[in-house]
């Protein structure tokens, strides 16, 4: 079993407004995978169809190399999810609601559950529906990591929190995938974010996968080229082009932006007759922009 | 995991089921205060005006344990029902059996009830108390409304909205239905659709049968 999370061809249609068209995702076994995508592309919903809460129309399923969702249960018992809204019992302490989820898993482990209640700085006798946000998070984040899980998901697990509790909750994970080598899957739309702890990035607009790849590759292929003197119809090229635009008035300098560049591709423009002016590094936040911008059925690679 | 999803529910259910507990233990020990001067003069007509609200106290407790078994879930989308490592009829079963355990604290406090107020009696030749009888019937109809209202409770408000819109449509259409064959067959205007399945469901014979028995405390 080389990948936890297997989605294959999946789609899904929610009445006329969304659907999810052959969504492929690959999640390696052990690595921290990144879920990057805008509001409303359909990073929950995916999420829903790997948690068995929704079921494909079409496609295949696959979590820790069983089938979803009839191996549900055993499924899910591996798996620590904190989802993007808090569903936990309002009426419930902390404590009771720590002893509520601790009833469902096997693999619990109460002394690490302690740790962190000390640690994220947790009242066990605070009603849930008492709690902040920001304490809401850290609670669904400790049940789920007190669950020993292989797979953790989280959905927009930082998304409204202040700077001090994000860094706590992120922390946290990264304590124990180093301890635990478990795979992780996080869904958000702060690039940033992720940018810093993911090793694997998959980009999904508007219900469709537009790229998945290491984050190394992601981080280190996309470049902005300034060039000049290039023909309108570039030919075949050794990057992918995701962006074109033309100069200003004053300038015959184009700019392209390109994913999967190396350097030793300066020869393609040598052999067309243009010049590279410049090649400036995009940073993720820059590169998923234009990832996006390229993915979008108006782009005209062109202006 | 039982005790938890059983604490859960008590958690949800208490504030409403402590009155119904001192409703269940209090009402037979009300239903005999209007007895007459005993042993000669027992007035079993001042008993009547008590024996509509056993049943209707037996079904408050039953929709109030239903609804409070799957409000939560509801209020969170069942998202968090839907994550927990078990098949989703195993743990509609288990809320189900939390329920009924929690539907037998009033139970036992009305058979509490219905013993002291058979204690207090000295009942003449002819008339005997009939607590354990009585209670048998108060938990058959918790039992019964708990569990008809716990499977619509746990569907979806769409599935809640169509199945008593096709029981209301089921009476008015019957209705309508048997005006139009009685214009053309005279046994339809003698007898009536609706009336015989509302005799049935609700006679001794038929599903809630229980709600329209004798819930006579002291009888012959």
């Amino acid at each position: 079993m080389s990948n936890a999370i297997e989605l294959t061809n999946v789609g899904w249609k929610a009445g006329k407004a969304f659907e999810l068209r052959d969504v492929t995702i690959r999640v390696p076994n052990g690595s921290i995978y990144g879920f990057l995508g805008p509001n409303g592309s359909g990073k929950t919903t995916t999420i829903r169809m790997f948690m068995g809460m929704l079921e494909p129309d079409h496609g295949e399923v696959r979590v820790l190399g069983r089938r979803v969702p009839q191996e549900m249960p055993r499924i899910l018992a591996q798996v620590g999810f904190v989802p993007e809204r808090p569903h936990l019992y309002p009426a419930l302490t902390v404590g009771e609601t720590i002893r509520y989820h601790s009833s469902f898993y096997d693999r619990w482990d109460q002394t690490w559950a302690e740790e962190l209640t000390a640690r994220l700085r947790l009242d066990s006798e605070r009603r849930v529906s008492r709690m902040s946000k920001g304490e809401t998070g850290k609670l669904l984040l400790l049940l789920a990591l007190s669950q020993r899980p292989s797979l953790l998901v989280l959905d927009e697990p930082t998304d409204g929190l202040d700077p001090v509790v994000r860094r706590d909750v992120l922390t946290a994970v990264l304590d124990y995938v180093a301890e635990s080598s478990a795979t992780v899957f996080i869904s958000s739309h702060l690039v940033h974010e992720l940018e810093r702890i993911c090793d694997w990035v998959g980009v999904l607009d508007d219900g469709q996968v537009v790229a998945e790849l290491p984050m190394q590759s992601f981080k280190n292929g996309i470049k902005r080229i300034h060039v000049s003197g290039a023909p309108d119809a570039p030919g075949d090229t050794p990057f992918v082009i995701l962006n074109r635009s033309e100069g200003d008035a004053f300038s015959a300098v184009e700019t392209w932006v390109v994913r999967g560049w190396q350097d030793p591709m300066r020869q393609y423009f040598e052999g067309i007759g243009a010049t590279v002016r410049g090649v400036v590094d995009l940073d993720l936040e820059e590169g998923f922009v234009e990832l996006l911008r390229s993915s979008r059925p108006n782009n005209h690679h062109r202006g | 995991m039982y005790d938890p999803m059983l604490y859960v529910h008590w958690k949800q259910a208490k504030l409403a089921m402590i009155p119904f507990v001192v409703a269940a233990f209090g009402l037979p020990l009300l239903a005999i205060q209007g007895l007459g001067p005993e042993p000669q003069g027992l007035n079993l007509d001042e008993t009547l005006i008590w024996l509509p609200l056993f049943p209707a106290l037996a079904g408050a407790i039953g929709v109030v344990l239903a609804l409070t078994a799957w409000n939560w879930d509801h209020q969170q989308g069942h998202v968090y029902a839907l994550t927990l490592p078990m098949a989703r009829w195993e743990y509609a079963m288990h809320k189900m059996g939390a329920g009924v355990v929690l539907g037998l604290v009033p139970v036992m406090a009305f058979w509490i009830g219905a013993h002291l107020a058979s204690a207090s009696l000295t009942l003449p030749v002819g008339l005997n108390a009939y607590p354990n009888q009585l209670t048998l019937r108060f938990l058959f109809a918790v039992l019964l409304s708990y569990a008809l209202l716990f499977a619509m409770a746990a569907g979806t408000v769409k599935t809640t909205i169509w199945s008593v819109t096709g029981v209301i449509a089921f009476f008015i259409a019957g209705s309508v239905l048997n005006d139009f064959l009685a214009l053309f067959f005279p046994y339809f205007q003698e007898a009536d659709i609706v009336a015989v399945v509302g005799e049935w469901l609700f006679t001794a014979r038929g599903p809630f049968g229980v709600f329209t028995g004798n819930w006579a405390l002291i009888d012959v």
